[in-house]
């Protein structure tokens, strides 16, 4: 496919795969955290971790 | 760019079409899953509650249960029905006495509505007047009843849908089969492979492609059954086969508790499209497998 590329991650991915996992992953860290951490730490961090390793993907992912 | 154009306005009204019925009504479920809207509720005007529909989902354990229970009946369902379907495929394109008839009464199931299909099954397995329960216990001293044991009801689920759904994986496999090139199969014989490194090797990897888009429409379909289990068990006994799609019809409807039936049809989508993808990736290759 046109704009595939190279990165961490283990399959060839262009910027749509990577936005996609971003939001998988977006969603999953956000259930995971409501069920076992929301007690420790509230949900924004989640969300900013979220956002953070979501660039991190759609830049060298 | 004029071909471009053209093209464009050709697929115009499906694409307005597909819009329309699928990409704003997922808009409206997933606006609606933040809010609690319950028409039944002493305000059952919709307030906007934020994520508070879905935290309370990850806690609920009726929906838990029934998400771990839809997520065995696919793995039972779709294991077997891609095995039988593949040596039913295999079997039907050689030259067997009778395949002609043994084929269209093994499609016949595919024809009939989901409903009648549990409609069906339920006549077939009511104790007193089904043939099942009835043969169960006097050839084998079996006590069948759907209403009182989990296991069975389970299991008779899953028989259900296997039998309506294998032949559609037959008939894709066939389809698949039909179409493999016969070089590469000859070449491996005169090379003198076995019949199951031929299968395995060669017949396996040309068959990818069909295999892949067969396996999504069962898991699709899979993780969304209700008619057939509503008609022959009901969910029951208890909760036992009570699968996302019918918890989720239980919450809708009768409790009219849109807010939270949204948030857990979207976390059923979430799940839907995310074994999807990790199927296709792990079916396409990763990155060895591409360069």
């Amino acid at each position: 496919m046109a704009n595939e590329r190279n990165g961490f991650l283990p399959i060839k991915t262009n910027t749509f795969d990577r936005i996609f996992i971003s939001v998988v992953l977006f969603i999953a860290i956000s259930l995971f955290w409501m069920r076992f951490v929301e007690a420790y730490a509230p949900l924004w961090v989640a969300v900013l971790l979220s956002a953070v390793l979501g660039q991190w993907i759609i830049r060298k992912g | 760019m004029r071909n471009s154009t053209t093209g464009w306005l050709l697929i115009a009204p499906t694409l307005f079409i597909l819009f329309i019925t699928g990409f704003v009504p997922f808009i409206y479920v997933l606006v609606v899953s933040f809010f609690d809207w319950n028409t039944f509720a002493q305000n059952p005007e919709p307030t906007f509650t934020g994520a508070d529909n879905f935290r309370e989902l990850v806690f609920d354990k009726a929906f838990l249960k029934s998400i771990w229970l839809t997520l065995k009946f696919t793995a039972f369902v779709l294991i077997s029905q891609l095995v039988i379907g593949l040596f039913l495929a295999r079997m039907l394109l050689r030259n067997v006495p009778l395949k002609g008839l043994f084929r269209t009464i093994h499609t016949l199931p595919l024809m009939i509505a989901p409903i009648a299909v549990g409609a069906t099954w339920r006549l077939l397995t009511v104790p007193g007047l089904g043939p099942i329960p009835h043969y169960l216990k006097s050839w084998f001293g079996i006590d069948y009843i759907l209403s009182r044991f989990p296991d069975q009801a389970f299991a008779t689920v899953v028989i259900m849908d296997i039998w309506h759904w294998t032949p559609l994986v037959t008939l894709t496999l066939m389809a698949g089969l039909s179409n493999l090139p016969e070089e590469p199969l000859e070449q491996a014989r005169i090379d003198g492979a076995s019949e199951w490194r031929i299968f395995w090797d060669i017949t396996l990897a040309f068959l990818k492609p069909v295999l892949l888009t067969t396996i999504f429409i069962r898991l699709m379909d899979a993780l969304r059954t209700v008619d057939e289990v509503w008609m022959l068990t009901g969910g029951g006994p208890g909760a036992e086969t009570r699968f996302i799609g019918l918890h989720i019809w239980r919450v809708v409807f009768p409790k009219t508790d849109y807010g939270y039936g949204s948030a857990m049809s979207l976390i059923t989508l979430y799940l839907t499209i995310v074994m999807c993808w990790l199927l296709y990736v792990a079916m396409t290759g990763m990155k060895e497998n591409k360069a």
